[in-house]
């Protein structure tokens, strides 16, 4: 019987709570107010607060068109499989105190993890034979590039400041870090911690592909590239992808430097996280898209890997030195 | 003698590699005419060498038991001689756990690339020389692991070395295969001759040849030409492992030799060169407790890993690129051994495994491409999905496993070496090691990205016109890449299994230089130290793919009561030119998502690095020769300044 209960829980945790449903629609709730934010400041009326929900339920009513050039499977599995990795990644990033699930992947996993869903974005782009899409997929393999160097530098900074303050020497465990902050107060409000966090929250439009870094999709001159020759449910699954991959990112950004704000009451934490990701997006995603306009894909490489290295460097150098 | 003693599993190491010599052996014996059999023109003599390589393969396996769990090291004289008057007389094998691990490495590759070559060389001529080359080349890079003394590491090296530039000149109608081979032989004799002398000095020095007795004498007595002696033994292995800065001639083999051969020279050659260089620091001289020896290996590991990447991200042709893969992987390696923790070396044996098994999927998958269509531009190649589906998938599990993809082998070693360095980099507080982690997890994404450009430019894409007819590879050929696509698999999600089993094994041996020394008779004071394989990270492969399969499960579900599944049918092909797809104005063949060009925003970042590289590999031999005298000049003074 324990057995059967604790399954549902599990279960439970990945359907629901912070699996599937909260991600759905916590990713497109964040999508909508991104999108309104920007209109708001850019002096549009912009569109419903639930206009991305709309556009899922929409696009999931429409046919779906597979390419003569296309290798059909992997065009329509790869969505899904990135969508699945994604929520899965989800599940590990704890909530305030709170972990679904502990003892199975530390940060650098994570970071790996999270190349899964661009990873299948590409290989569907790719299997779609166009080279609208060969463009697209090119930037975005050019935009993951630029951001992991900066990532790198800012979770090894994470890891060795608060492993220096834990006493171990290093901590590569989510929820340790989760549970030091819960203990000792927000990375943020430690100095050295201060330039990583500016740099993480950089990287956050290059990781959603948003302004002005969305040389991947650049509607104006490649077609959306990757997503060009998708349709239907499968273009839904993708909007869906990108929706929650700016909950994940923030969160995570929330989870590194923003813990231990909570309650220790899970659902009320969920409501603390949510609200701490729209601040997040409305700051670095929202305003940023609003004021600059699209960079060149050389140029986003360039900053990625010289102002936004530089300031995680400056983070890893001074928790090196133990400040 | 009876056969139970002849069972002895104490006999098994000889055994694997005498088989591989009678293979060759009995191979050659029947004579050079193809047979009737267009399937296999070899007849029965490629069944001789499929049976040799079986046969070596399990004589390893039943030594697994013994060695790696049992912990004990197999001393084993030839010809009943042994110790005399105090000094080794006569040709010993030692087997420790370090030996079997690559010796196991070795006969796997070696095995399953047989079974791959038996279709793959239909088409080529004089067949049944080439299974008298691979039988060779397999049974020096075999005696050269197991080997107990020093100058059979030298004859090992001597003959794998000439089989092996024979087989990359295999295939002379081919464009560039004699300048290959030519190349290959120039430099890898120079460091043949680098290794003849370094032996010399050693036995001139201490008048023995026996590792485990120069292991005991060396430390205790190190002078000016014993440094010498090291500096050439280690510069000599380099060029069999082709690390930097000898890497220019692996491209060049690779891109030459027959695709089941660029497996062995990738999978099992570039291991003995890694394999001699730990038995090297970490035996011979003892010298990995030195800040500056740690520094060199780790030095050249990083600099293979990241230079590597890059002149990978720069070619055009497939085998050319998985070639300079192999020196970034082995790169990985000496840097996790470098680090002089046990952590690290475990880590480093793990990637090496791995880099055999990916590394030989992708060699192979690139073979069943050249098979089928008779080039690996990247250029000229694409949308070969649809015609090679197995393939794909069989090479994607490679790309995905090389690039360290969770839950794929290649990300757990990689991992483990990410923290073995990280943790090192903290211990010592040496920022040194923290460069090395960063440069580790930045090539790791560089991988990817030309991983990527394979995908895109020889499986997916548009297919040319004149590859419409192209089929599947014949069934041989597939089971090979499946037998290594599912081990890599398998040994990426139980990486607990393969490092309690394999890898920490070896590093144990690693570490018990005493009981080396011991094992063969002489004395050792050596202690045996106390190892800790912790490591601050979690990863728990098979709950992730568990829930991972839930969470897709759902999806599926959700989207088959969905709307997912109704997909319309494609539409029959148009061929009116205004169906054809066109890009910025041109024809989309014109355009620059194929081949070289995909990574522009990267490349355009660093093209003066990308130019200076360019012009720095001139690809003239004797450049390559003036690297090696640089290196070995280098590495003399170094090692006179250094230990």
């Amino acid at each position: 019987m324990t057995v059967f209960l604790t399954g549902l829980q599990y279960l439970g945790y990945i359907l629901i709570f912070p699996g599937f449903l909260f991600c759905f629609f916590c990713g497109l709730l964040l999508t909508g107010i991104d999108r309104k934010l920007v209109a708001r400041m850019q002096k549009r009326v912009g569109p419903p607060l639930l206009q991305p929900f709309y556009d899922f339920f929409k696009l999931c009513g429409k046919e779906t068109i597979v390419p003569a050039a296309a290798s059909r499977t992997t065009f329509l599995v790869a969505p899904l499989v990135g969508f699945a990795a994604l929520v899965v990644v989800q599940l590990f990033i704890p909530i305030c105190g709170f972990s679904a699930f502990t003892g199975m992947a530390d940060i650098i996993v994570i970071l790996y993890l999270l190349l899964i869903p661009a990873l299948a974005a590409i290989l569907g782009a790719s299997a779609s034979g166009s080279p609208y899409a060969g463009v697209g997929l090119s930037r975005e393999m050019v935009t993951v590039i630029a951001c992991e160097l900066p990532l790198v530098l800012v979770l090894l900074a994470v890891a060795k400041a608060v492993g220096s303050a834990l006493g171990t020497g290093l901590c590569f465990s989510v929820s340790e870090i989760a549970r030091y902050q819960v203990e000792n107060g927000s990375l943020i409000t430690r100095p050295s911690m201060i330039p990583a966090a500016l740099a993480f929250a950089l990287i956050i439009p290059g990781e959603t592909g948003s302004h002005p870094f969305d040389t991947a999709e650049a509607e104006t001159e490649i077609c959306e590239g990757m997503h060009a020759e998708y349709s239907g449910a499968p273009l839904a699954i993708f909007k869906l992808t990108h929706a929650v991959k700016l909950l994940t990112v923030t969160s995570l950004f929330v989870a590194l430097f923003l813990g231990g704000i909570g309650t220790g009451i899970a659902a009320v934490d969920g409501v603390i996280v949510f609200a701490l990701c729209v601040i997040v997006t409305a700051l670095f995603v929202s305003f940023v898209h609003a004021v600059t306009a699209r960079l060149k894909i050389e140029q986003v490489f360039k900053y990625y890997w010289t102002v936004v290295s530089g300031l995680a460097l400056v983070s890893l150098v001074l928790a090196w030195y133990g400040l | 003698m009876n056969l139970t003693n002849m069972m002895d599993y104490h006999h098994y190491p000889i055994y694997a590699v005498m088989v591989l010599f009678l293979g060759a052996f009995l191979v050659a014996a029947g004579g050079a005419r193809h047979s009737k059999n267009p399937d296999n023109p070899a007849g029965a003599r490629a069944w001789i060498a499929l049976c040799a390589t079986g046969l070596s393969l399990l004589f390893l396996v039943l030594l697994v038991k013994p060695v790696m769990l049992g912990g004990e090291t197999i001393a084993y004289w030839m010809g009943m001689r042994g110790i005399a008057g105090g000094y080794a007389i006569g040709i010993a094998l030692e087997v420790d756990a370090l030996s079997l691990f690559f010796a196991l490495l070795i006969a796997t590759a070696v095995f399953v690339s047989a079974i791959y070559s038996i279709r793959y060389m239909v088409h080529d001529e004089c067949v049944p020389q080439y299974y008298v080359l691979y039988c060779l080349l397999a049974g020096g890079v075999l005696g050269l692991v197991l080997s107990g003394d020093v100058f059979n590491m030298f004859v090992m090296v001597e003959i794998l070395t000439f089989a092996a530039v024979a087989l990359t000149a295999f295939r002379t109608k081919v464009y560039g295969a004699l300048e290959a081979a030519f190349k290959y032989l120039v430099v890898g004799c120079m460091g043949s001759t680098a290794i003849l002398t370094g032996v010399i000095l050693l036995y001139a020095q201490y008048h023995t040849l026996n590792l485990a007795q120069l292991a005991s004498l060396i430390p205790g007595s190190m002078n000016d030409a014993t440094k010498l002696a090291f500096a050439f033994l280690y510069i000599g292995f380099s060029t069999k492992a082709f690390i930097v800065p000898f890497h220019p001639l692996a491209a060049d083999a690779h891109g030459a030799a027959p695709a089941s051969i660029s497996v062995l020279i990738s999978g099992v050659l570039t291991k003995s060169g890694i394999y001699a260089i730990i038995r090297l620091t970490w035996f011979l001289f003892q010298t990995m407790e030195l800040g500056s020896m740690q520094f060199m290996l780790v030095f050249v590991g990083s600099a293979s890993m990241f230079v590597c990447v890059t002149m990978a991200l720069a070619q055009h042709d497939f085998k050319r690129l998985l070639a300079y893969h192999s020196i970034s992987q082995i790169g990985y390696v000496l840097t996790a051994v470098g680090l002089s923790s046990a952590l690290g070396v475990s880590a480093g044996l793990y990637h090496a495994m791995n880099h055999t098994l990916f590394k030989g999927l992708l060699f192979l998958a690139a073979g069943a491409v050249l098979h089928e269509t008779g080039t690996t531009d990247l250029g000229r190649l694409g949308g070969l999905s649809k015609k090679m589906p197995h393939t794909t998938v069989l090479f994607l599990i490679g790309a995905f496993s090389i690039s360290g993809i969770p839950p794929f082998n290649g990300f757990a070693s990689k991992w483990m070496i990410y923290q073995a360095t990280y943790q090192r980099a903290v211990e010592t507080n040496n920022i040194g090691f923290l460069l090395a982690t960063v440069i580790a997890l930045v090539t790791s994404t560089l991988t990817l990205a030309s991983f990527v450009k394979v995908t895109q430019s020889v499986f997916f894409g548009q297919l040319p016109a004149e590859y419409e007819n192209v089929k599947e590879v014949p069934f041989g050929m597939r089971l090979a890449m499946g037998i290594l696509a599912a081990l890599c698999v398998l040994t990426g999600l139980f990486p607990n299994t393969v490092t309690s089993v394999l890898t920490e094994p070896a590093a144990r041996a690693v570490a018990s230089v005493g009981e080396y020394i011991s094992a063969m008779g002489f004395k050792s004071a050596l202690p045996t130290p106390e190892l800790s394989f912790a490591h601050v990270g979690v990863w728990a492969p098979i709950k992730w793919l568990l829930l991972l399969c839930i969470a897709l499960l759902a999806l599926t579900i959700a989207s088959l009561a969905g709307k997912y599944d109704r997909v319309s049918a494609p539409q029959e092909e148009k061929t009116d030119t205004k169906y054809q797809l066109f890009y910025g104005g041109e024809r989309s063949v014109y355009s620059q998502v194929g081949g070289g060009d995909l990574f522009w925003g990267f490349k355009h970042n660093w093209r003066h690095y990308f130019d200076f590289m360019h012009n720095l590999h001139s690809g003239v031999v004797n450049d390559y020769a003036l690297w090696a005298v640089i290196a070995l000049a280098l590495a003399i003074v170094y090692m006179m300044i250094a230990l």
